[in-house]
């Protein structure tokens, strides 16, 4: 086969010439590098946002060698593409609201940010119809705290009485609603599988590395050093992490300086690797990363009576949310099931029996034109829950200083992806948050017992 | 001579026989031993040299060189004690015996007076270079790096060896000690030309010059410590004292054939500095800055003037110190935080005083601070170059601006302004780590009492 020896031999002289990778034993194109600057748990939005981030913000171009390490490139269980996809500024924490302001403003300018030449635009269908939330008589005067907050931060939110409400929506029954608030601008949903292609491309275009592996171990270096207050810490440094390639044995050990923990509702196991929470609980030592896996079902029904393309996204005060999804007449919804009823979260099944039991008759009675329904199906997604306060935890561990977590937010994290990978960029390259000041979301309030309570999520 | 070959010789044995605990200190102190025996060649007679015996010789030129080299093996041993601490006794043993084995043959190559020896000698320093660095650095990049390193250095020394074949049939010796009594001038034919070339053009690449560069930043990434040190220090200067040896028989072609390596010099002296500017990795900026302060040497030996030849030797000298303990520097860096990447370790100033304070001096020291000998090596190549040409002097200012714009980028980065948040838990300063810098600046500032070691055969 005389073509075929003498492509393989121009192969050969072409990897040794200058400017390729030799590598004269066996390909490795599939292991990821053996150094990196800042390895990346988890290849998800929130992950890849701060790839782009770090890339974006460095100062001079092409310092830093970011990896992105994914375990399931299919993205299969992956809490970014099976989201709901919804934005809003509706939160009570102020910071909540920053994020998601910063964070609709990338998405309305995505193709100023993730723009790569000669690639098609991105489109990530962002559809502004808003998030009606609902309050009962108990929770009128909270709703009305939480929009006074949010005005103040610069979102635009209106306050509707039911007489109103009957007005803007007829399709609505507003019994028991004291008070609903409707935003007026910069809110809605999109597609997030978009913005991770988006991302993905556009972060593979600024030069960051990917790789399909698992982390299975953090290598690290401790200093056990004594605290003002004659406490006895010990003091880590990551220095190697071994990242473990898809259906096989190998590994790879990648010397690295600073490890995000991008993981998502595994972001507690990853945090376990590092030894984060080995200690006598009560110290910082024995703190662990409160982020668990919790199972939310979405049901995607067909109501040809229902309500009309001007639908926001409702949300009951019993829980239960629906949003418009396309034009024809489809519409997404589902409801938190209580601490009692949290469903086992082993597997990506879903309890059909929910939606009959908790999520239709809160529908049916909030919106008369869901009794007849037909539900088309139903998937379920891992919420990266934080047990403690469901707020997410940004920045370094106080005591792995060179693990950053980007992680927890607990069901609004897609949303406030972009501002948030911003924020950790920041606190990699800078040492302190420079736009908007997370320093309420750092770790060290799960040890001081700070708790950054929202009211009102999903 | 052999008071200094043979000790280093039986470095190897004792480094095999050692026990596994003793084999750093064992090796280190016996080479710290040797490195004080060769002090004693510095004191040369200024007119003549001395001579040891047919093979081996040493003159004010080769001297301090030789004892630079001597000096570094301890320093080599001390920087590398970290890095290989995780690996068996066995790859120890074998590091520390390629160690000197290099060492080896670089004394009997700045001590040889047969040219063919040199020669010889000159191609041998390749193989433990190569060994250390693709064996013990750090990534996969340092297999193409090895690769620059070894065949940009042998395409341009081949042509040495028939060079020098055709010299000693022609001449009837190449023993340097005649040859320069009985050298005739060569015209400008085709012929002489193209000897003129492959003479030059080994040492050009090891310098390197300018055009033929491209070895240097990746095998100074990529090797380990030890490699860049001696890379950095004694390999460099084998280009330079080469070209000082053999410019004796090649004149007056000299004259005219160096124009366009003197243009290559001068440009690329300040083009390697301003890369300097931009870059991001640590040891990637120090390996530049070396090629911009050889250019200065190249361009020094090819003018030919008895300053240049003074500059070029005190600049070698000092640029050898300087440079090693940049890098040994920018390694207790990486130790650390094991990333080279600058803007990812910042403020250390506040964290590990005492090696900020090295750094400040080591900084001072690359930027030709005055009284330094670095300075002193500038400023007579300057001068010389200044009554070859008097444009020259626009260029030596504008690299001698952005040397200072550089060092002071690199020291500004590391040292000042505020940490990052995960380099607050670093490891203090260990006095291995601190005897080492004190033990490069050291000789650098001693000699700048004493400068008259350094400046060369023709003071």
């Amino acid at each position: 086969d005389w073509d075929g020896k003498v492509s393989e031999i121009k192969k050969k002289i072409q990897s040794i010439l200058p400017g390729g990778t030799w590598d004269p034993l066996y390909d490795t194109s599939y292991l990821p590098p053996e150094r990196a600057d800042v390895v990346i748990v988890g290849g998800g939005v929130l992950g890849l946002s701060v790839a782009y981030w770090l890339k974006k913000l460095e100062k001079p171009r092409g310092a830093i060698r970011v990896l992105v390490v994914e375990r399931d490139h299919t993205y299969s269980r992956a809490s970014t593409v099976l989201s709901v996809g919804g934005i809003r500024q509706q939160f009570s924490v102020p910071e909540n609201v920053q994020l998601s302001l910063f964070s609709i403003d990338f998405l309305r300018n995505i193709n100023e940010y993730l723009a790569v030449v000669d690639d098609p635009p991105l489109d990530i269908q962002f559809n502004p119809s808003g998030y009606l939330l609902l309050a009962s008589e108990k929770g009128a005067a909270i709703m009305e705290n939480n929009v006074k907050v949010q005005r103040q931060e610069g979102a635009k939110v209106s306050l509707m009485s039911p007489e109103q409400l009957r007005n803007k929506f007829p399709w609505i029954n507003t019994e028991g609603v004291a008070l609903a608030s409707y935003g007026m601008e910069q809110e809605g949903w999109f597609d997030p599988w978009s913005l991770l292609q988006g991302l993905r491309r556009k972060v593979q275009s600024m030069g960051v590395l990917f790789c399909h592996g698992e982390v299975t171990r953090f290598v690290s270096s401790s200093n056990h050093v004594e605290t003002a207050s004659g406490e006895k810490v010990n003091l880590k440094r990551i220095h190697e992490v071994h990242v473990k390639i898809d259906q096989s044995l190998e590994y790879q050990p990648v010397e690295c300086a600073i490890v995000i923990n991008a993981a998502g509702a595994w972001s507690g196991q990853v945090a376990e690797l590092a030894g984060i929470g080995k200690g006598p609980p009560g110290t910082l030592q024995g703190t662990k990363l409160p982020v668990e896996l919790r199972k939310r079902y979405v049901y995607l029904w067909h109501c040809p009576q229902g309500p009309g393309l001007e639908t926001p996204f409702v949300i009951d005060p019993s829980g239960t949310y629906f949003r418009r999804e396309g034009l024809g007449q489809n519409y997404l919804g589902g409801c938190s099931p209580t601490e009692e009823e949290e469903p086992d979260p082993g597997n990506l099944e879903v309890d059909h029996d929910f939606f009959q039991d908790r999520v239709w008759p809160t529908l049916a009675q909030r919106v008369p034109a869901f009794e007849s329904l037909k539900v088309r199906s139903a998937w379920a997604g891992y919420y990266d829950y934080n047990t403690f306060d469901q707020n997410g935890v940004v920045g370094p561990h106080p005591l792995v200083l060179n693990m950053y977590f980007a992680t927890g937010f607990s069901g609004h994290g897609l949303q406030q992806a972009p501002a948030v990978g911003r924020a950790v960029a920041e606190m990699v390259l800078e040492g302190h948050f420079k736009t908007i000041n997370l320093s309420s979301f750092l770790f060290s309030r799960f040890y001081l017992g700070e708790k950054v309570q929202e009211h009102n999520i999903i | 001579m052999l008071k200094i070959i043979i000790p280093t010789t039986m470095l190897i044995p004792l480094t095999w026989l050692s026990k596994s605990n003793m084999i750093w200190i064992n090796s280190t102190t016996h080479s710290l031993l040797i490195s004080l025996i060769s002090l004693s060649y510095l004191n040369q007679f200024s007119d003549n040299s001395l001579n040891f015996s047919l093979l081996f010789f040493s003159d004010p030129l080769s001297a301090p060189l030789l004892a630079l080299t001597t000096w570094l093996l301890p320093l080599m041993l001390t920087a590398s004690q970290n890095h290989l601490s995780k690996e068996t006794i066995a790859r120890k043993k074998l590091y520390i015996t390629m160690l000197t084995l290099l060492q080896l043959f670089l004394i009997m190559t700045f001590t040889a007076t047969e040219l063919i020896m040199f020669y010889i000698l000159f191609e041998a320093t390749l193989a433990p270079t190569l060994i250390i660095i693709t064996r013990w650095g750090n990534q996969t990049e340092r297999l193409n790096a090895g690769l620059y390193f070894l065949f940009y250095t042998l395409v341009g020394s081949l042509p040495l060896l028939i060079a020098l074949l055709y010299i000693q049939n022609t001449t009837g010796s190449l023993n340097f000690l005649i040859a320069q009594y009985w050298v005739k001038p060569i015209s400008t034919t085709w012929s002489n030309i193209f000897l003129w070339l492959a003479c030059m053009m080994a040492f050009m690449v090891k310098m390197p010059l300018y055009g033929l560069h491209l070895w240097l930043p990746k095998a100074h990434v990529e090797a380990p410590i030890a490699g860049s040190m001696v890379l950095a220090a004694v390999l460099l200067k084998l280009g330079g004292y080469g070209m000082m040896r053999i410019t004796v028989l090649l004149n007056p072609l000299t004259g005219q054939m160096a124009y366009p390596f003197l243009m290559l010099s001068l440009w690329g002296m300040i083009m390697t500095s301003s890369i300097c500017l931009r870059q991001t990795d640590l040891k990637s900026l120090i390996a530049y800055s070396s090629v911009s302060h050889m250019a200065l040497v190249i361009v020094a030996v090819l003018i030919q003037t008895p300053w240049s030849y003074m500059g070029a030797t005190a600049l070698m000298i000092a640029h050898g110190l300087t440079s090693s303990m940049l890098f040994c520097l920018a390694n207790s860096n990486y130790e650390r935080v094991h990333s080279r990447t600058m803007i990812l370790a910042r403020g250390l100033q506040t964290l590990l005083p005492l090696m900020a304070a090295w750094w400040l001096l080591a900084s001072l020291a690359n930027l030709a601070l005055p009284p330094t000998i670095n300075l002193l090596g500038e400023l007579f190549v300057m001068m010389a170059s200044f009554s070859w040409s008097n444009t020259t002097i626009a260029l030596m200012g504008t690299n001698i601006i952005i040397t200072a714009l550089y060092s002071l980028y690199m020291l500004i980065t590391t040292l000042r302004g505020k940490q990052t948040d995960h380099v607050k838990n670093i490891k203090p300063s260990f006095t291995r780590e601190n005897a080492l810098m004190a033990l490069h600046l050291l000789p650098l500032l001693l000699l700048s009492l004493n400068p008259k070691i350094v400046l060369g055969p023709i003071h």
